[in-house]
């Protein structure tokens, strides 16, 4: 499964368990939109923190980053450069 | 023919549920493509802005020249964000120069301050290696919390002494603002400060926390094209009359539940309590919760009526209260019910903390985040709130007597981190199970723990547990 795929799977299940089952596309806004909450934006942190080894205390945190599957998806081809 | 009652009785129930969650007091008047066509054309724009303005009539005093701003905002897009800038800086200090004692004072002041911003986003866009490069907010809040002890110990006899306080509660009126744009300086694309300065206090009416954050904020909901502003501004609409729906029901429910029912308010309950001469148990439990009820009312007036200003110009903006009452965990609550003051304490003080420590220990991580926001954060935004309680107590005795709000800090994120910290389950079967349960016992514990959400310096917490006590017809 490539990320993006993972990505994808991923926000798909936070959505769900908070009873949201609208389909996402991958530029939709997550965070901004308000179909997620800042609660969520930490779990989003940890796993890419863990699955992609995001470090965002270097980065700078900034919740567009993980606005989106389109975004979190560029942010970890930034990273992997 | 089939009679009302077969047909009802034919209809499965998910299809009244649905029709239930998809009713509306006020149409979604933004997904009728007949209206938002309609609210692209320059004569809907003018009806939307006529309606609108009416609405603020009854809602706040500076009604013209805040429609008027409204107006140029919406006919001239384009300059959207540079407009935000000159009307901020016309409500800032042309709209309220009449009412200044001192005008040149006053507004010596606020360019003073203002100053200091610019400065500091210079300092931290031009040195983002440096200490303060890398900690703005930091150095802001230290600076912040030196320049109140230095008001403190400021001799009092002196001709500056009134001087000193004044800058440092106008300097307080900024600071939060201040940190957004700080916070802003290292995004990319940021704005340059001309166009910060628009979400310094902007003209749409802004309490001490930012409505709504900051600049990079307003970049990301800013209407994109025509048919953005269009839907935009018909639920900028939508929001000012459901704020004053709620606004009649709120006069009416008072006058019903203290002058019909002759239920005492909550600080006259309180009272009684303090006097020793408490009310019945029952009584104190309809005080409490009216006050907590009221209280969710008056903050959902004052936040839709601004956000539904923001819209209109043009920022498709989050609602600052969204039912409450449905949460179902005490965090939910939280990010319901004040949402841009819970943003606030997120971005200044749960990102820092759990971005930086406690990386490979996640529980600790993450309560240790929520304590430096719900508890530490919470308790110095209002500590530094009322600087009038510092400036007569002094430094130590105000918070000493800030006791209550303190323990009110340290239950709540404890509450928070708990809640944050349960595992996630898939919500229980049935309708009591998974909706009533757990709002209601989510809306008792802030209803109860509003007893302690008290910033006066009035009375000791002791006070506080009596009237907790008193609930359940205990004596302490």
């Amino acid at each position: 499964m490539d990320h993006r795929e993972e990505i994808r799977k991923y926000l798909k299940e936070l959505l769900l368990q908070k009873g949201d089952k609208q389909p996402i596309s991958d530029d939709a806004s997550l965070l901004l939109s308000g179909r997620l909450a800042s609660v969520d934006a930490v779990e989003i942190v940890v796993f890419l923190e863990e699955k992609f080894g995001v470090n965002f205390a270097e980065l700078g945190f900034d919740q567009e980053l993980i606005d989106s599957v389109d975004a979190i998806d560029s942010l970890i081809q930034t990273v992997k450069k | 023919m089939s009679s009302p009652a077969e047909v009802t009785a034919a209809m499965p129930p998910v299809a009244w549920q649905q029709r239930l969650a998809n009713f509306r007091i006020i149409p979604r008047i933004e997904t009728y493509p007949v209206l938002t066509k309609f609210a692209k054309t320059a004569v809907g724009k003018l009806l939307i802005l006529a309606l609108f303005a009416l609405g603020l009539r009854f809602a706040m005093k500076d009604w013209i020249p805040l429609s008027l701003g409204l107006a140029v905002i919406t006919f001239v897009p384009v300059q959207r964000r540079i407009l935000l800038t000159i009307l901020t800086l016309l409500f800032t200090f042309a709209v309220p120069w009449a009412n200044w004692l001192h005008p040149l004072y006053s507004s010596a002041l606020l360019v003073f301050v203002i100053a200091i911003g610019a400065m500091l986003f210079w300092i931290v866009s031009a040195l983002p290696r440096s200490f303060i490069g890398r900690h703005p907010v930091f150095v802001l809040l230290s600076g912040y919390s030196l320049l109140i002890v230095f008001a403190v110990y400021f001799p009092n006899d002196t001709p500056r002494y009134l001087t000193v306080w004044e800058f440092t509660a106008t300097f307080g009126a900024y600071l939060w603002f201040i940190g957004y744009s700080l916070l802003d300086c290292r995004a990319v694309g940021r704005d340059d400060f001309a166009l910060q300065l628009g979400s310094y206090r902007p003209f749409w009416g802004s309490p001490t926390t930012p409505f709504v954050k900051g600049s990079g904020y307003l970049r990301r909901i800013e209407a994109k094209d025509a048919d953005q502003l269009a839907v935009t501004q018909l639920k900028g609409l939508k929001l000012l009359a459901w704020s004053l729906l709620i606004g009649l029901f709120s006069k009416y429910f008072s006058i019903g539940v203290h002058v019909y029912l002759a239920v005492p308010t909550f600080a006259d309950a309180f009272l009684h309590s303090v006097n020793r001469a408490p009310y019945p148990w029952y009584t104190c439990w309809t005080s409490l919760i009216t006050g907590f009820l009221g209280d969710i009312l008056a903050i959902s007036i004052v936040g839709h009526r601004i956000v539904a200003c923001v819209r209109m110009a043009g920022f498709n903006a989050l609602r600052n209260t969204y039912r409450p009452l449905s949460s179902r965990t005490i965090a939910e609550f939280w990010n319901r019910y004040y949402f841009y003051f819970k943003e606030l304490m997120v971005d200044f003080f749960f990102y820092p903390v759990f971005l930086n420590y406690f990386k490979t220990h996640k529980k600790l991580r993450m309560a240790a985040a929520t304590f430096a926001a719900a508890g530490f954060g919470n308790a110095f935004y209002h500590y530094i709130f009322n600087l009038s309680y510092i400036s007569q107590l002094g430094l130590w005795p105000s918070l000493a007597a800030y006791h209550v709000y303190i323990f009110y800090c340290v239950v709540l994120a404890t509450a928070i981190c708990i809640s944050q910290l349960r595992k996630r389950q898939p919500p229980p079967e049935g309708f009591f199970r998974r909706h009533v349960v757990p709002t209601f016992c989510v809306a008792l514990f802030y209803c109860v723990l509003n007893i302690f959400d008290y910033t006066e310096r009035t009375y000791p917490i002791s006070e506080h547990f009596r009237f907790l006590a008193h609930l359940f017809n205990l004596t302490i």
